[in-house]
């Protein structure tokens, strides 16, 4: 099946019951994407498919064609959608700004969620933030994930 | 040069000289150049820093980064010395060699100390530990990062080698320049004179690498600190937030098969008999491999396949047999009545005795009583366990997010029965070590996979229900507390009785040392008997208590249960004397200023004189972990739930000299959640051998929504610097425990807390 892949399309041949996470590190080659529980749990594996935060632990790569995929690697690309690009990169530098990671382990899937939060709610407040955020960080990084959001809402609403 | 040469003499003599090394001044440990591999372009001035033709320079960091920033703080100590930007600093990792080991966390973190018991216990306790101390200095190795101790280690190891290297490289660029050294000026990776002379330091190192230093050298005075003490940028937080980061689980030689693993659910059982050609002939299965229960593991099987989906797949649906052994009958009740009968006895170690308790029991205006427990707790770190293993014509490298780069090299070497020399470990980020990367079976597990398809490299991962079916846990722990309070309400005398498994003695038994004397492991007191209270008479006690439920080291150890136990008991004291816990505190610190500045700045940026909000109340937590000072006062409010809901937590640390201030709020932050996360969910079950927790969901994690606002204020200090990546830990238990008593007139005595 085809799955396009941070704007480009790729070709994959696996099991198609195999979840999208081991497609992408084991046979794609993106290792940016965590293994962190493998039922959907933790959001260590959170991708974005056609514009929606997704768990891809618990994705059957079926269910993947013909769609859109982004990864974290998706800041190392030149192609996928600008929009979503865009606002990805206004969470890394908010996350470098606020210093958030600690382990990193976790942090592709919480800036994943942090972006399907984003480009669902350009504008989250506080509540929203705490409501929507459910991936697990054992370092304990979630006030700093909580202000980079708000400090790049904010960026992406300045440069709007 | 002759006294260069006996010290590299000197460390290459076997343990005797490790107890000799820790008195070695700075200079002492840092070796010489000849230790490192060479290394295009970059010239060794010492074991430790390189420095380029072109200005850049590299230090051999032999601790490993598992995110409390010591691969951005031990460099930031090179740079100050070196004059150059943190950016122009590359990491090198540390040839297998003794003098990279963690001096500081051994001589600091003893688990066996002399302390201050009766005249004849102490001789035979202190030559029991002197031996210890070698033993495991000679045989375990030292290549460890725990114990919160890595700033300590490397302060006046990297600040003195960085000073020689700039000594050395001023003084050459002073020979060819025929000026005086002491004119010259290293700046930003160039070396000046007033005279108009300029180059770049790489320049001169090559001549330099063959000297000694003429003058005497000093690292950087405090007053002329650009570096240390500035908040930096993390140099690992780029990598960690486009994907790039290059964990365990993400290494990727060529042709990496996967193995997934599966093992006794009872722990220690081990595998009775599996049928391995049915799992061979499931899709993409290469071979099936025999985990036996080892050193303290338990035993399974390892599937290696083509890729992750295909090993799981095959492993779960494989029938195995187990033996039915193992730990069968424990049970994490029954080990907690028996802790409770333990305390009630005369069993066990005075780990401290001072005063005449007796007499101070005998005369008090009152006597407070109260017992308290903790359960086992998992660490439940996000990287699950996982390690890498190629075997290539004879020659074994090994990949493996690691806290025990030491003992894993080890547990290589003896799995595979190579000798040393051709067997590597590589070492990685850590997703979160917590303690739990101080265990090496999981590299066991990867070098038996390797052994199994020889040519292939093969990467065995736990799944989340392995890791925390099979962890190490921080064990179960009561405590009896009983405390002598004289006619104005202090405490003249307190008897501090607890009972738990031994984590140190655990730990060394895994890791080839069996400790067969009755050696206390003062490491399940701490907390109790090295506090800066002052109580005139106190007896400090432990009863091991061991079970077959396996037990490690867990983030802050024995203070993560025992400042729950002391600083709640505190409380209970101050109750009964009718005072203010924050006063009562500072009057027992009457003579510890410090600890008195840290408790009086946390309870004044917290408010704590002015009324909590409405439906709120404050609670007040000090203590003392592995040198650093933490103070917390936490807000709580009872929102309807059963598990207390807590705001705000305002941190006050004393941690000496301040290495990196962004950094240390960071670890205040994380020892926060994750204090928290045992405090009000965290929890491990055993029955019948078998632990009840199965997914991430019942792990006891604090989630986003719960997490309180954590503030840290730092005072500053003069002193030596200590850690903080567990010092964060230990108060807030007790700070969220005594504002729950302000709040429902409820004493906590047990975790996880709850409003019942």
């Amino acid at each position: 099946m085809e799955i396009e892949i941070n704007g480009s399309p790729v070709a994959v041949r696996a099991d198609p019951a195999m979840p999208l996470l081991w497609v992408l590190r084991d046979i794609v080659g993106l290792t940016g994407t965590k293994f962190g529980c493998g039922t959907g749990a933790c959001g260590a594996c959170t991708v974005i498919v056609d514009g929606l935060a997704m768990r891809s632990c618990v994705v059957p790569v079926s269910s993947m064609a013909g769609r859109s995929v982004s990864t974290i690697e998706l800041l190392a690309s030149s192609r996928g959608d600008a929009r979503t690009r865009r606002v990805l990169e206004a969470l890394r530098e908010a996350w470098i700004d606020e210093q958030v990671a600690q382990c990193g382990y976790c942090q592709p899937g919480m800036l994943m969620a942090a972006l399907g939060l984003l480009l669902e709610d350009p504008a989250p407040d506080d509540e929203a933030i705490s409501r929507r955020m459910t991936v697990l960080c054992r370092c304990g990084t979630y006030q700093r994930v909580h202000a980079a959001i708000l400090a790049a809402a904010r960026r992406l609403a300045r440069a709007a | 040069m002759k006294r260069r040469h006996f010290l590299l003499g000197a460390i290459g003599a076997g343990g005797a000289l490790v107890v000799g090394w820790g008195l070695l001044p700075p200079r002492g440990r840092l070796g010489t150049a000849e230790l490192l591999p060479p290394s295009a372009g970059r010239i060794a001035l010492n074991a430790w820093v390189r420095i380029g033709e072109d200005g850049s320079a590299s230090l051999v960091m032999p601790r490993v980064e598992m995110g409390q920033g010591v691969h951005t703080a031990i460099p930031m100590l090179l740079a100050e010395e070196l004059r150059l930007p943190l950016e122009r600093i590359r990491l090198e990792q540390p040839p297998p060699h003794a003098i990279y080991g963690n001096v500081a966390m051994w001589l600091k973190y003893l688990p066996f100390p002399p302390g201050d018991g009766a005249a004849g216990e102490e001789s035979g306790r202190r030559r029991a530990a002197r031996w210890l101390m070698l033993k495991v200095g000679r045989e375990v190795g030292l290549d460890i990062t725990a114990a919160s101790s890595s700033i300590s280690d490397s302060w006046p190891v990297v600040r003195m080698a960085g000073a020689v290297a700039r000594q050395l490289i001023v003084e050459q660029a002073a020979r060819q320049w025929h000026v005086p050294a002491a004119q010259c000026v290293l700046a930003s990776g160039m070396v000046s004179h007033p005279k108009g002379y300029s180059a770049g330091m790489g320049a001169f190192v090559a001549r330099a690498a063959y000297n000694v230093p003429e003058a005497e050298v000093r690292p950087t005075p405090r007053e002329d600190w650009q570096v240390i003490g500035r908040p930096l940028p993390r140099m690992d937080l780029p990598a960690k937030t486009n994907g790039t980061a290059r964990f365990g689980i993400d290494v990727r030689p060529p042709g990496l098969r996967f193995a997934a693993v599966r093992m006794a659910p009872v722990l220690g059982d081990d595998l009775e008999s599996l049928d391995e050609a049915e799992t061979l002939a499931r899709p993409g299965v290469e071979a099936v491999v025999r985990l036996p229960a080892e050193r303290g593991s338990t035993g399974g099987f390892a599937v290696v396949a083509s890729d992750s989906w295909s090993a799981r797949r095959a492993a779960d649906a494989a029938r195995p047999r187990w033996r039915g052994g193992g730990a069968r009958s424990a049970s994490s009740e029954a080990v907690l009545a028996r802790l409770r009968a333990a305390v009630d006895t005369d069993e066990g170690f005075a780990v401290q005795s001072r005063g005449d308790l007796e007499a101070a029991f005998s005369q008090a205006a009152a006597v407070v009583e109260a017992r308290y427990e903790v359960p086992f707790l998992a660490h439940a770190a996000m990287e699950p366990p996982n390690a890498t293993a190629w075997l290539r014509d004879g020659w074994l490298t090994v990949w493996a997010p690691t806290q025990a780069p030491g003992p894993a090299l080890r547990a290589a070497i003896e799995t595979s029965g190579l000798p040393s020399r051709k067997v590597d470990l590589e070492r990685t980020f850590v997703g979160g070590g917590f303690g739990r990367g101080l265990e090496v079976d999981i590299v066991r597990h990867a070098v038996r996979a390797a052994m199994a398809v020889p040519g292939r490299p093969v990467q065995v991962l736990w799944s989340r229900e392995q890791d925390l079916a099979h962890d190490y846990y921080r064990p179960a722990f009561a405590a009896r507390f009983a405390a002598a309070l004289d006619r104005d309400g202090r405490v003249s005398g307190w008897r501090l009785r607890t009972a738990g498994d031994s984590v140190v003695l655990n730990w060394l038994s895994r890791n080839w040392l069996d400790v067969d004397a009755p050696v206390p492991d003062t490491s399940s007191s701490e907390g109790l008997f090295d506090q800066a209270y002052e109580v005139p008479a106190r007896r400090v006690e432990h009863v091991r208590v061991r079970s077959d439920i396996p037990v490690g080291n867990w983030r802050s150890v024995g203070h993560s249960h025992n400042a729950f136990f002391i600083e709640c008991f505190i409380d209970e004291l101050a109750e009964r004397a009718g005072v203010d816990p924050l006063r009562y505190r500072l009057d027992l610190l009457r003579s510890a200023p410090r600890h008195r500045a840290v408790l009086e700045l946390a309870a004044e940026r917290a408010g704590w004189q002015d009324p909590a909000p409405p439906g709120r109340a404050r609670g007040i937590a000090m203590h003392e972990c592995y040198g650093t000072i933490v103070a917390m006062v936490a807000e709580v409010e009872a929102d309807g739930s059963p598990v207390p809901r807590v705001h705000r937590v305002c941190c006050a640390v004393d941690c000496g000299a301040v290495v990196n201030p962004g950094i240390v709020a960071q670890q205040m932050e994380g020892g926060v959640i994750f204090g928290l996360s045992a405090a009000l969910h965290g929890r491990i079950d055993v029955e019948a051998g078998e632990v009840a927790q199965r997914g991430y969901g019942e792990a006891g994690l604090l989630r986003f929504a719960e997490a309180p606002l954590v503030e840290t204020h730092i005072v500053q200090s003069t002193r030596p610097p200590a850690g903080v990546g567990e010092p964060g830990v230990p108060p807030i238990a007790p700070a969220v425990a005594n504002a729950l008593f302000a709040l429902t007139g409820r004493r906590a005595r047990r975790l996880p807390l709850s409003i019942a």
